[in-house]
């Protein structure tokens, strides 16, 4: 055992035989990538053969803890959920929080890798002995909420904590997302990768304290953290939390609305933050070992249970599908979460097929037939197709199931030119056009659209850069935005603490030296956030990744944004490839995108890995 | 004169949407946003500066935090939190 921070080996559990064994993770790994995101993506590839189908036996599910989790720090229960999406077909992790998190590290374990497919419906046991695959026909094929599948699970087995997919996970939705304790691994369908296992919760189970190199220095900088935590870099997510973006975004014409035609939206008063808490408000909450508490609660009729909501939900739900009823965005909301599905994919989703139902695109048949009365600001009808899509119940609801992108292809014509996603993946509530710098970081990010693996937004909300340009300097704040994210991802600590930090990376590497034990150092760490990248990259161009993909729609590009204070914003095709090349060239790639042979050659050992 | 509007924690701690205020430049707005608004003094503006974390985005367009910005009749001052993404 070393010093702290890490059990020093994950648990390969292969559900086909069933079996499971300790595997050793080895010094080497650990300081390349330190855990998180990083730890995931190395074992994805490690522990898969090139080419393999993300929903077949031969796909991993890893869960990766970082060496925090466990420790006093603010925001540190977090796990990594890494896979590939069958969404993408490329690299996509997701990250939770909650006492799962914590649970799954003291069963002593730096993360857990579900290789093959389980005979029948089953339940995943892990504790720190090892793991026991448990057929559980009383919860496939039910219909059970989130809710009902883990109360259910919480009383047959009271000393475990599950991380569960809904209906839409077992029906194969291709952004069906991974649920435990009310938060989500929401984006890239997860839920997927689990439901194509027969796999409807792992639960976990442990009691080994994480071991701290220096417990006194951690918990030093624990308590400092947290008072930080409580101070004004934070008190936009205590106050109002994340849907206090709306009403910003709306005014600076970033609010992407009726599936990106337009950036500003009229019924943006109804159901904006302020408003929300002016009439809505429920009260607060947090993940577990939090300071924060960004959580906001919102009454959708009284005597209901209050919804939780989030900007992303909000925005995705509202304007993008153009509804404005507050209740309606929560009731969907509330759906999205009970079924399983990703918020921003549905609701991207949605919204694409009320464009091309309103431009009349569906073929004549079943699909138009079903497509009728859908309309942007058709709020029941919504509420009625997400259940479709989640059970796959209707041939509206199959489509879109499989997401815009392959929805787009099947509808054809002008359709993919507006179906909204980069690489498969929906695009959250950020108008390129209108934020340009976040356009590049969307367009290279490796998985998808993404505003949690690039805060490229950043830049283009810091005043350094012209937020309607994607320029050559965007392309180094893009860098620097995912080389971040990246290290946070790996530690894990929550996004929201970042600004509490000063100096993030040196911070960081003082947090890792306390609890691991190791000389982590600052510069390093930037290293290690261009390293997790870079595996990413490997990883994605061993699945076929091509540098066409590295882009964004095309109604970007040939639209120009119709109002607002971005009014006649556009983003310029060259220009944009210009700054893509020069994203290339600061992260250290080739003119094409690809990771050099000798960076590859470099970094061969590192991804092959000792224990295979 | 010159609006300032004001989205988010601003709003809540001014309790108010917008404040109407003289002045030739953005230091001069900030300076009588916190006269009229103690509530936001050291958080969100600091001694007709803007506290860490918080810019303007003069017409909702381009975001500077530059105190020297011409401010004209007519103007729109959107106080913006640097973190607005999430
Ligand atoms: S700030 Fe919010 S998302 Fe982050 S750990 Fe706390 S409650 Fe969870």
């Amino acid at each position: 055992m070393g010093r702290g921070g890490y059990f020093e080996r994950y648990l390969r559990v292969d559900l086909g035989r069933p079996s499971a064994e300790h595997v050793p993770l080895d010094e080497t790994t650990r300081r390349a990538v330190v855990g998180g995101v990083g730890l995931g993506a190395l074992l994805l590839t490690r522990e898969t053969p090139p080419g393999f189908d993300p929903l077949g036996p031969e796909a991993a599910l890893v869960l990766a803890f970082g060496p925090l989790v466990g420790t006093p720090l603010t925001t540190s229960a977090k796990l990594a959920f890494v896979a590939k999406s069958p969404l993408t077909g490329r690299i996509s992790d997701g990250l939770s929080s909650s006492s799962f998190a914590i649970a799954g590290k003291r069963a002593g374990l730096d993360a857990i890798v579900l290789v093959g497919e389980a005979a029948e419906p089953s339940i995943v046991l892990v504790d720190e002995e090892g793991a026991e695959v448990v057929p559980c026909p009383e919860l496939w094929g039910r219909d059970f909420t989130i809710s009902e599948a883990s109360e259910r699970l919480g009383k047959a087995y009271p000393e475990h904590r599950f991380a569960v997919i809904g209906v839409a996970g077992e029906r194969l939705v291709r952004y069906a997302g991974i649920a435990n304790e009310g938060r989500h691994a929401g984006r890239g369908g997860l839920g997927a990768v689990l439901g194509a296992k027969r796999v409807k919760a792992i639960g976990v189970r442990g009691s080994r304290p994480v071991p701290l190199a220096d417990a006194e220095a951690t918990l030093g900088i624990a308590k400092d953290l947290a008072r930080r935590s409580l101070g004004p870099a934070t008190e936009k997510y205590r106050a109002l939390g994340t849907v206090a973006n709306l009403s910003t975004f709306n005014r600076l014409a970033a609010l992407p609305t009726r599936n990106f035609q337009a950036s500003t939206f009229e019924e943006a008063r109804k159901i904006e933050g302020e408003a929300l808490h002016e009439t809505r408000a429920q009260g607060r909450g947090s993940c577990k070992s939090c300071t924060i508490g960004c959580e906001h609660f919102f009454e959708v009729r009284p005597g209901q249970r209050p919804v939780k909501m989030e900007y992303e939900n909000l925005f995705a739900l509202g304007p993008l599908c153009g509804i404005g009823d507050p209740e309606v965005v929560l009731r969907a909301s509330s759906a999205c979460d009970e079924l399983g599905i990703d918020t921003i994919s549905a609701g991207g989703t949605i919204a694409f097929a009320m464009e091309c139902a309103e431009r009349g695109l569906f073929p004549a048949g079943p699909l138009a037939e079903e497509a009728r009365d859908l309309r942007f600001g058709a709020g029941e009808r919504m509420l009625v197709l997400l259940e479709d899509i989640a059970r796959r119940r209707t041939p509206l609801g199959r489509l879109l199931a499989e997401g815009s992108r392959r929805a787009a292809e099947i509808v054809g014509g002008e359709a993919p030119s507006f179906a909204p996603h980069v690489k498969g993946m929906e695009i959250p509530g950020y108008e390129p056009r209108a934020l340009q710098t976040m356009a590049l970081g969307f367009a290279v990010g490796t998985r998808g659209a993404d505003h949690n693996r690039s805060g490229a937004y950043e830049a283009d909300f810091s005043g350094k850069v012209n937020r309607f340009e994607a320029s050559e300097e965007s392309a180094a704040h893009a860098v620097a935005a995912e080389d971040r994210a990246a290290v946070m991802d790996a530690l894990i600590l929550c996004k929201f603490l970042r600004r509490a930090m000063e100096d993030f990376f040196g911070e960081s590497a003082e947090m890792l030296r306390a609890v691991t034990g190791l000389p982590f150092e600052a510069e390093e760490l930037v290293r290690v956030g261009g390293r997790i990248t870079l595996v990413r990259r490997l990883f994605n161009e061993r699945e076929g990744w091509t540098p066409a993909e590295d882009t964004l729609p095309a109604r970007f590009f040939e639209e120009k944004l119709p109002g607002g204070a971005a009014k006649g914003a556009g983003i310029d095709r060259e220009g944009f490839a210009r700054s893509i090349k020069a994203y290339h060239a600061r992260r250290g790639l080739d003119e094409r995108g690809f990771v050099p042979a000798e960076v590859a050659r470099d970094m061969a050992s590192l991804i092959r890995g000792k224990n295979r | 004169m010159v609006t300032i509007e004001l989205y988010g924690v601003a709003r809540l701690r001014a309790g108010r949407e917008v404040i109407e205020v003289d002045a030739r430049s953005l230091g001069d707005a900030l300076v009588a946003l916190g006269a009229a608004c103690p509530a936001l003094e050291r958080v969100i503006v600091a001694g007709g500066r803007l506290a860490p974390g918080w810019l303007v985005a003069l017409n909702g367009a381009q975001i500077t935090a530059d105190l020297a910005t011409p401010l004209g009749e007519g103007d729109v001052v959107v106080l913006v939190s640097a973190d607005a993404g999430g």
